[in-house]
């Protein structure tokens, strides 16, 4: 494959000339009202950012549920909420320690596979266009339904554990939903083939955007090919492999569909992601004040881990024919 | 990369292997969903059905036919929760590319819009929605928008506006300004050069990104689970009663509509495949 066929191309870090910038940002700001295009889709996102964030801050010093009726109508108690939060509510503490470790489990889990299958996907082979639409397809799948697939397949008389006794043995069949455990490791699974594409999506895009050229003059230069891979490839795939990561952490750490359709939970709290667990208080229990106060801290922690997570690749997204 | 090599053996069996494991949990879904009752919940479980049958897809929109298998809660049937998807989906699409076609505009040709707005409407994108939710359905139940379709819409709006602000702005980005420039020399104002040079320039990035757009709303559970009560449904919303009525039950119907609702999906992602990465990564990665 030459560098110059038609493979995807991953947006360089390169920039225009700032004086040529300057001069056209001058000319294209002119009159007219097609600059203030922006502004239903800028008052749509403030609304949704800043007035859900506001009410929940106020709820969550206050003991409001929704049989005391009007907003307004509720106590003021100060922190309690927070101090039962972080100091009394173990579930809570778990459940974000939980989703965490779920969620970087996953990530590497994905993000092996899915170079590893890209890795393949640079070689030729006879059918390699339907192989790649078939890889896709559980990314294609509504969260909802991979978790009632995951759900009928790990079931005690379900496939998997036909499959696990005709291996390993008839004591090999396990209650996958009985045991915390098995049950985090279903739920693992189930994100797993459901997300893996998307990696490996990403990483083939940007394995094909390499250059050929530092690959050769390594070879030349005596490199293994272990040495080419993990010294010139990798490096060279370093930007792509951030965004993977920074676009599959943002929404792994919402996790609940599947987690909903799967266990719900279960068994007790052992499968309690954030969503799920503020879930449950607010519309399960009804105790919204309390999830009020769950939600603005985890609304708080998510914006400014996202925050965080974004940086490395944020110029990447911002520039464009500017 | 350097010059294309021949697989191994075992780079061959991987493949399979890999094939089988991405295949096989929708072959399952689908052999369920043709099984006859008997064989729905049969221990061990029966791979494929030895008579293929459509008619967990006639009760499914039949409501006599679900009442007759006697579980509590699941009188309904799908109708309402087809229908229910489609026009939220719909209309919530065609809002939020819109919303979004002119915002990627604004965005990519000038230069005021350029820095915060396009970080103001990605961050819509950092909410975790069961957060986000609750302050949600308190303000709707005190302005009536819970349990309707409008409500629904204008959450759909919101969740999916940063996906199509940013793929759009993607594909105007790829675009050169000249061309409208030169548009506006032949005395255009610039939104009538943006109405009637980029948009139709960027036509096939605009129908990628509405397919893009109405996967995410087609898929969205949790919002529809928390706002809807008797008056609203939806596929996803749907599918969760089936297994709050009385566990796996209604295995085979549910499996039906887990079917009907993904089909279309799958056929949408693979024509759409080639933009997938871009609307995915929000225009990082170009394909």
């Amino acid at each position: 494959m030459t560098k110059n066929e038609g493979s995807p191309k991953i947006r360089a870090g390169a920039k225009q000339e700032p004086g040529l910038t300057k001069k056209v940002d001058k000319k294209k700001d002119g009159k007219g009202i097609s600059r203030y295009m922006t502004l239903p889709g800028l008052l749509v996102s403030l609304l949704v950012l800043v007035i859900p964030l506001l009410v929940a801050l106020y709820m969550s010093f206050t003991d409001w549920s929704p049989t005391r009726g009007g907003l307004l109508e509720s106590n003021w108690i100060g922190f309690e909420n927070y101090t039962e939060l972080l100091y009394w509510d173990n579930r809570f503490v778990h459940a974000v320690v939980r989703t965490l470790m779920i969620s970087a489990t996953c990530l590497a889990l994905e993000f092996s596979l899915g170079l590893g299958l890209a890795v393949l996907f640079l070689r030729e082979f006879p059918g390699k266009s339907i192989l790649f639409s078939a890889f896709l397809t559980p990314m294609m799948v509504l969260p909802v339904v991979v978790g009632y697939i995951f759900w009928m397949l790990f079931q005690s008389n379900g496939p998997v554990n036909q499959i696990l006794e005709i291996v390993l043995g008839a004591e090999a069949a396990v209650q996958w939903f009985r045991s915390p455990n098995h049950a985090v490791f279903a739920v693992i699974i189930t994100e797993v083939w459901h997300w893996t594409p998307l990696f490996f999506l990403i990483l083939l895009s940007g394995l094909k955007s390499i250059p050929e050229n530092p690959i050769r003059a390594a070879i030349i230069l005596g490199a293994s090919p272990g040495q080419v891979f993990w010294r010139v490839v990798i490096p060279m795939l370093k930007p792509v492999i951030i965004v993977a990561f920074v676009i599959r952490g943002m929404e792994v750490i919402k996790l609940f569909d599947e987690v909903f359709m799967l266990t719900r939970g279960g068994p007790g709290s052992s499968t309690e992601t954030i969503s799920l667990y503020i879930y449950k208080l607010a519309f399960n229990d009804f105790q919204l004040a309390y999830a009020a106060a769950a939600a603005f801290l985890v609304l708080i922690g998510s914006l400014t881990l996202i925050h965080f997570m974004l940086l490395p690749v944020r110029d990447r997204l911002l520039e464009g024919n500017r | 990369m350097t010059e294309p090599k021949k697989l191994t053996p075992l780079q061959v069996v991987i493949l399979l292997v890999a094939l089988i494991l991405s295949l096989f949990p929708i072959f399952w879904i689908v052999m369920t969903a043709i099984k006859p009752p008997t064989d729905w919940n049969a221990s061990p479980a029966i791979w494929i059905p030895s008579e293929p049958t459509m008619i967990n897809f006639r009760t499914l929109f039949d409501p006599d036919a679900i009442r007759a298998y006697g579980v509590g809660g699941v009188s309904q049937a799908a109708t309402s929760a087809v229908i229910g998807s489609i026009i939220a989906s719909v209309t919530a699409t065609f809002i939020s590319v819109t919303i979004g076609l002119f915002s990627a505009i604004g965005i990519s040709r000038y230069a005021k819009n350029s820095k915060w707005t396009p970080l103001i409407i990605l961050s819509g994108r950092m909410f975790i929605p069961a957060a986000i939710a609750v302050p949600f359905v308190i303000i709707f139940s005190n302005i009536g928008l819970t349990d309707t379709y409008t409500g629904l819409i204008a959450i759909y709006v919101a969740i999916t506006l940063p996906f199509s602000t940013w793929m759009l702005k993607s594909f105007v980005d790829d675009l050169p300004r000249e061309i409208e420039e030169a548009a506006m020399i032949d005395g255009r104002s610039r939104l009538m050069a943006h109405l009637t040079v980029t948009i139709p320039l960027i036509k096939g990035g605009l129908f990628a990104t509405t397919m893009f757009i109405f996967i995410l709303n087609w898929s969205e559970f949790l919002f529809a689970l928390v706002l809807s009560y008797s008056n609203i449904n939806t596929i996803p919303v749907q599918l969760a009663k089936y297994v709050t009525a009385t566990a796996g039950t209604l295995y085979g119907v549910q499996a039906a509509l887990a079917v009907l609702a993904m089909l279309p999906l799958i056929i949408i992602g693979f024509y759409i495949q080639g933009h997938l990465a871009r609307g995915m990564t929000f225009g990082a990665i170009k394909q």
